[in-house]
């Protein structure tokens, strides 16, 4: 086993034991509402980290799975076990689509389109009230059950597990994703799209594949996120969460598969802990992501990094010595 | 001469009253090394772009393989196995040196994300085969030794060489390459000679656009030279540098020696 296959080991045994350790049911839904952001923030890595181009938009399709999920379980029918995958299968559709709209665009024009869809989404969601309910929000969404098994999914310490699950399946498939051709014509397609291109990339259809992959894992973090608070209002999919997912990533650091995780666990502790300080929690938000921006492009991932490199060379310093 | 893999026929692009290339018929044939020459300005790398699928032609028929492949985008010709590299040296300059031919090996990929996922026999068989071609691509420019410096550290002849590399990850049938001598020194173009020339015994067309008149004559079999935008003289390098229309208009009134 090497360094790393035993440091995923190491990690994903604190985090299995996590819930039990901090004890308080505050904690443990603090540590929920992080498992269900880290997906979403490894959603926009996708987008941002592996193809390179900035969607603002984001937030839109975390909504649309929250939405497709409450719907669909208390309207249609459908068992709340299948809501994520049918929430992911609706996200990545609409997401397929203003994807397939925008993504001939590259850069701040891509950016501002996505800006563009995604607020056409949210006033959809926000006023077409027979069936979203508009600002009022649906409310009592039913939690998940197992079937044989009791077990209650409104309680946070078990709903964290579920939310584990999400995250392991969703880190795994960026990592299976970066290991494989299918990534590697990504990274080809941010660093250098006319040399992508000449080696036999499709690079439409490559951002197109992405950006819905992004989409649809977007879709299942926000059915989780329904089916936990049983309580969702068009909030989610507003601008102050748009900027919220590109600061976990930015913050976290993108294009890697830990930063997402670390971003989205600074997000929802800052959020906790400025809770006090009312509006200038969003100030503080800006701030941060301000300095990170100049001081720290890489992410606070990039300190570790760092780190390790400063680390090596003393010592090979030390052995010349 | 054996079946021309690439042809073109009447290939002509204009830019508003400008034409950039008018009416040029072209064969490339199975295993040969091409070059194209012509002054600046004479339609060589608008030429180069209308065979490389960088640019529709404005009319005309290009086929590969005997297939008609007029206006398809590059990363379509480059599916069908027809590769090219830039005048302006172009890598991916964040990746390291192995990197960078794995990524350029998409085109031989046998499996994709799915594969990965499930670590199928068949994902593991194409990395497999993918450390293994790193290794020979990479020994075979002499690049061996700097598989994981990143390809931006590397000075600028080193760099023309991973873009040959890079190029040969993709296991062309056809590789175009679009001034690759350009801002070499002799003896680092003595040694592209010889590369290209193995580039072609182990299998590939070469149709090379150059400059460097010392580099065309050495290397390649026939030429083709071009003289705004039409087509002036093709044959042998003796051939062609004795051709006096190509004396008078490409080399001046100087006699040359190749």
């Amino acid at each position: 086993m090497n360094q790393r296959q035993s440091a995923t080991l190491a990690a994903g045994a604190v985090l299995a034991v996590l819930p039990l350790l901090v004890g308080s049911s505050y904690y443990q839904h603090i540590l929920v509402l992080w498992g269900i952001y880290a997906v979403l923030a490894l959603s926009l890595n996708i987008i941002i980290g592996y193809l390179g181009e900035l969607s603002f938009g984001h937030a839109a399709f975390f909504g649309i799975g929250a939405y497709a999920s409450a719907i669909l379980t208390m309207r249609y029918g459908v068992p709340v076990l299948l809501g994520p995958l049918c929430a992911a299968l609706v996200a990545g559709l609409i997401g397929a689509a203003v994807g397939y709209l925008s993504l001939r665009s590259t850069g701040p024009q891509f950016a501002i389109l996505t800006l563009s869809f995604g607020s056409i989404l949210y006033t959809i969601v926000n006023y077409w009230i027979d069936f979203t309910r508009g600002p009022m929000g649906i409310v009592n969404i039913p939690a998940f059950s197992l079937p044989f098994v009791k077990l209650d999914f409104a309680k946070a310490v078990n709903m964290y597990y579920v939310v584990l699950a999400l995250m392991a399946i969703a880190a795994f498939g960026c990592y299976a994703l970066m290991r494989s051709h299918s990534g590697r014509a990504f990274i080809a397609v941010r660093e250098n799209p006319a040399l992508a291109a000449s080696l036999g990339i499709n690079i439409f259809l490559t951002k197109l594949a992405g950006f819905s992959a992004a989409a649809a894992l977007a879709g299942a973090a926000g059915s989780v996120y329904a089916h936990y608070l049983t309580v969702i209002t068009p909030d989610m999919m507003g601008l102050q969460s748009m900027a919220a997912v590109i600061i976990m990533v930015i913050i976290g650091g993108k294009g890697t598969l830990v930063g997402p995780l670390i971003g989205a666990l600074v997000y929802v502790c800052l959020l906790e802990v400025l809770r006090a300080t009312g509006p200038l929690r969003l100030v503080s938000f800006a701030a941060l992501m301000t300095i990170c921006v100049i001081f720290l492009p890489g992410g606070l991932v990039s300190l570790w990094r760092k780190l390790k490199q400063n680390n090596a060379t003393t010592t090979t310093v030390q052995g010349q010595a | 001469m054996s079946t021309p893999l690439l042809t073109a026929r009447g290939l002509t692009r204009s830019f508003g009253g400008l034409v950039a290339v008018s009416n040029v018929d072209l064969d490339v044939s199975a295993g040969e090394i091409l070059g194209l020459i012509g002054s600046n300005g004479a339609g060589k790398t608008t030429l180069f772009n209308l065979l490389c699928g960088s640019m529709a032609p404005s009319s005309g028929k290009v086929t590969l393989q005997g297939q008609d492949c007029t206006g398809w985008p590059a990363h379509r010709m480059a599916q069908a196995g027809a590769l090219r590299t830039f005048q302006i040296t172009s890598v991916f300059p964040e990746e390291s040196i192995a990197n960078n031919i794995r990524i350029a090996s998409f085109r031989t990929r046998q499996s994709g994300w799915l594969d990965s996922l499930l670590c199928s026999s068949r994902f593991k068989r194409d990395e497999q085969d993918l450390s293994c071609r790193v290794d020979t691509i990479l020994d075979f420019v002499g690049l061996g030794t700097r598989r994981d410096q990143l390809a931006k550290t590397l000075p600028y002849g080193e760099q023309r060489k991973l873009e040959v590399a890079i190029a040969m990850a993709g296991q062309p049938k056809l590789l175009l390459l679009d001034e690759p001598a350009a801002g070499m020194n002799p003896d680092e173009g003595a040694k592209l000679v010889e590369m290209i020339r193995r580039i072609r015994d182990s299998g590939v067309t070469v149709l090379l656009v150059e400059h460097h008149m010392r580099v065309v004559a050495s290397v390649c079999d026939r030429i083709v030279v071009l003289d705004h935008g039409v087509k002036i003289a093709q044959g042998t390098p003796a051939e062609v540098l004795n051709d006096p229309e190509v004396v008078r208009i490409y080399l001046g009134r100087e006699k040359v020696h190749a």
